[in-house]
């Protein structure tokens, strides 16, 4: 379901620009905007929001939807944006980059708490994800995550950093041999 | 078709036929009057010339139709988009290349014009293309670029700027060194810390202000001021203080900018100096910079708060940063381990905060990778300088100099070596 949205934005991008008079369609817009937040672009999305000309944002209700979600992520309202996202019914193809969305803001959450939390309490953790209490269950059990005898605690573990990508050692003798020819001539 | 306008019109396109471009330069700058003065026709001689073939011709004639605003009829200002946009598209990069002054002084008309029409967007694609045709390489800075920066700013859209601005320049065109005036060069670094500091990215932000405020210069200009007064704001945002300025500064900073930006180096020792001076930041419209120069204020002290203490309670981080109490302290605390500003672990259950220290052992393949980016970095430059001081050991004028004050004491080869050089 998730295409590149790399991609696509560099092309958004691009039919901005190219836009006769400066002005793009409503869902370019649209589409960039989430893109934007997608990417945790925040600066490019607020100075986006601040070029859509005004009467496409007022008759484009969802344009304005996106950017409540971006006005809480600027804030570092976590539980705000959960709230945003789920308050307005996004259509396509918008609800699919706003999905992935969601999904990259709690997994940001989610890293964040176990790199800063040694214990942290139910309800906060219900806040910063903006998930049921099963699910919240279902995530502890998957992460190891503890939950302290009074139930209203719960001590995270910091996430294990991904492996590095290996280099080649013949790569690496290959830039040892560029700086030792550097360093000698 | 006026004669003059005739006689122009065949000698452009017999010189150019032959391939002779210098004999047209020569013939453009002699004709200047001719064809400011034949306004009229100038577009019946736009359809004698082709844009590929006759690039300096129509160039030429291009900037003539457009030198004078209020001139401009409105069927001309209508279409002087499409018209720049097809001479920037398709015109030849060798022969404008020949004239860059004119070349940017219609870069500069077409800026303007959309300046004007407040459409600053649909100058951006143009004028990147512009900048790409008329650089001899990637790192070479034209007058162009300030006008590509300053449309970005105007149109909010500060992205496409970026891929110019992280080029580091090694080179200036020749239509912005020698001998005229740098205010291009100025503008371009300015409105670049500006687009930085929108974009957050303060450490080149702070580069870019401190290339304009460290020009070389025997007067200030504005743009210097109000470079200095945002250098002095990114500083304290960045590093919490003022950075000393580096040695090779001008004198006249010292000397005329700090008088006139009392309000900033007061901003720096107090922070009631934002209250005292607000009207002169408003006016300076560096309102928003001097907010967040507050914000990043809690930030360093919390941060100077880790290098004193292992753990503190979250109400005692609150109460020695000045903050409204632990709830605000623990957002706080979040979002700067959020940054990497600082490393610690909040205990919500005893409400305390144990600072950590950096887990970077530096023995990752990350901090290789990092290493070795910075030493290619620096073999980059090391073989630029190189570079560089072999063209200045061979310029004349140099070896002409250096040779010359040795040569004092021996009148009878000085004279040798000067005839010599001077060639």
């Amino acid at each position: 379901m998730i295409t590149n949205f790399d991609n696509l934005c560099s092309e958004l991008e691009k039919q901005e620009l190219e836009a006769p008079n400066g002005v793009a369609s409503p869902t370019t817009y649209a589409q960039l905007l989430a893109i934007y937040l997608y990417q945790n672009d925040l600066c490019n999305a607020k100075f986006l929001w601040k070029r859509i000309p005004p009467n496409i944002i007022s008759s484009n209700p969802e344009i304005a939807a996106i950017w409540t979600v971006g006005q809480k992520l600027w804030k570092k309202d976590l539980a705000g944006t959960y709230q945003a996202l789920a308050i307005y019914n996004w259509t396509e193809p918008i609800s699919n980059i706003i999905r992935a969305l969601e999904e990259r803001v709690r997994e940001r959450a989610l890293n964040l708490i176990g790199r800063s939390y040694s214990s942290i309490s139910h309800n906060t953790l219900v806040s910063m994800t903006g998930l049921s209490n099963e699910a919240i269950a279902q995530i502890c059990k998957e992460r190891k995550w503890e939950l302290s005898e009074d139930g209203t605690t719960i001590k995270p573990i910091p996430p294990v950093q991904p492996t590095p990508l290996h280099t080649s050692s013949e790569d690496q003798l290959f830039k040892l041999t560029e700086f030792v020819t550097f360093l000698e001539n | 078709m006026a004669s003059p306008l005739e006689q122009f019109v065949n000698n452009v396109r017999t010189s150019s036929a032959a391939g002779h471009f210098r004999d047209v330069l020569e013939l453009i700058v002699k004709s200047d009057e001719v064809l400011q003065r034949n306004k009229a026709h100038l577009n019946t001689v736009l359809e004698t010339l082709d844009v590929q073939q006759h690039s300096l011709g129509v160039l030429a004639v291009l900037v003539a139709k457009y030198s004078n605003p209020q001139g401009t009829n409105e069927v001309d200002k209508t279409n002087m988009y499409s018209k720049i946009y097809e001479f920037i598209t398709n015109c030849n990069g060798e022969q404008v290349r020949l004239e860059p002054d004119l070349y940017a002084e219609l870069c500069h008309q077409l800026t303007d014009h959309l300046i004007e029409i407040k459409q600053p967007i649909r100058g951006i694609e143009v004028l990147k293309k512009a900048i790409k045709k008329i650089q001899l390489f990637d790192s070479q800075l034209t007058s162009v670029h300030a006008d590509l920066c300053q449309l970005c700013l105007l149109s909010k859209c500060m992205k496409p700027a970026l891929e110019f601005l992280d080029t580091d320049i090694t080179g200036i065109g020749s239509e912005l060194g020698g001998n005229n005036d740098s205010k291009h060069f100025l503008l371009y670094y300015y409105y670049g810390g500006m687009i930085y500091t929108a974009m957050k990215n303060y450490d080149r932000a702070l580069y870019f202000f401190e290339v304009v405020v460290t020009v070389p210069a025997l007067v200030v200009s504005h743009i210097m001021l109000e470079a200095y007064k945002k250098y002095i704001l990114i500083s304290l945002i960045l590093h919490g203080k003022m950075l000393t300025m580096p040695k090779y500064t001008s004198q006249v900073v010292c000397r005329f900018l700090k008088p006139l930006s009392v309000a900033y180096h007061e901003l720096a020792s107090t922070e009631h100096a934002a209250v005292k001076h607000r009207e002169t930041f408003v006016r300076d419209k560096n309102m928003g910079l001097v907010n967040q120069v507050l914000n990043s204020m809690y930030k360093k002290n919390i941060q100077r708060l880790t290098k004193t203490f292992l753990t503190l309670s979250l109400s005692d981080v609150a109460s020695r940063v000045q903050l409204t109490g632990p709830a605000q302290a623990e957002s706080y605390i979040l979002n700067m381990i959020e940054e990497g500003e600082i490393y610690a672990m909040i205990n919500q259950k005893d409400g305390m905060v144990v600072f950590l220290d950096s887990p970077e052992k530096y023995a990752s393949p990350e901090t290789l990778c990092v290493l070795e980016q910075q030493m290619a970095a620096c073999t980059k430059l090391h073989q630029y300088i190189q570079e560089m001081d072999e063209q200045i050991q061979v310029n004349p004028q140099y070896v002409k100099k250096s040779a010359g004050s040795h040569d004092e004491d021996m009148p009878a080869t000085s004279q040798n070596s000067k005839t010599t050089y001077s060639m």
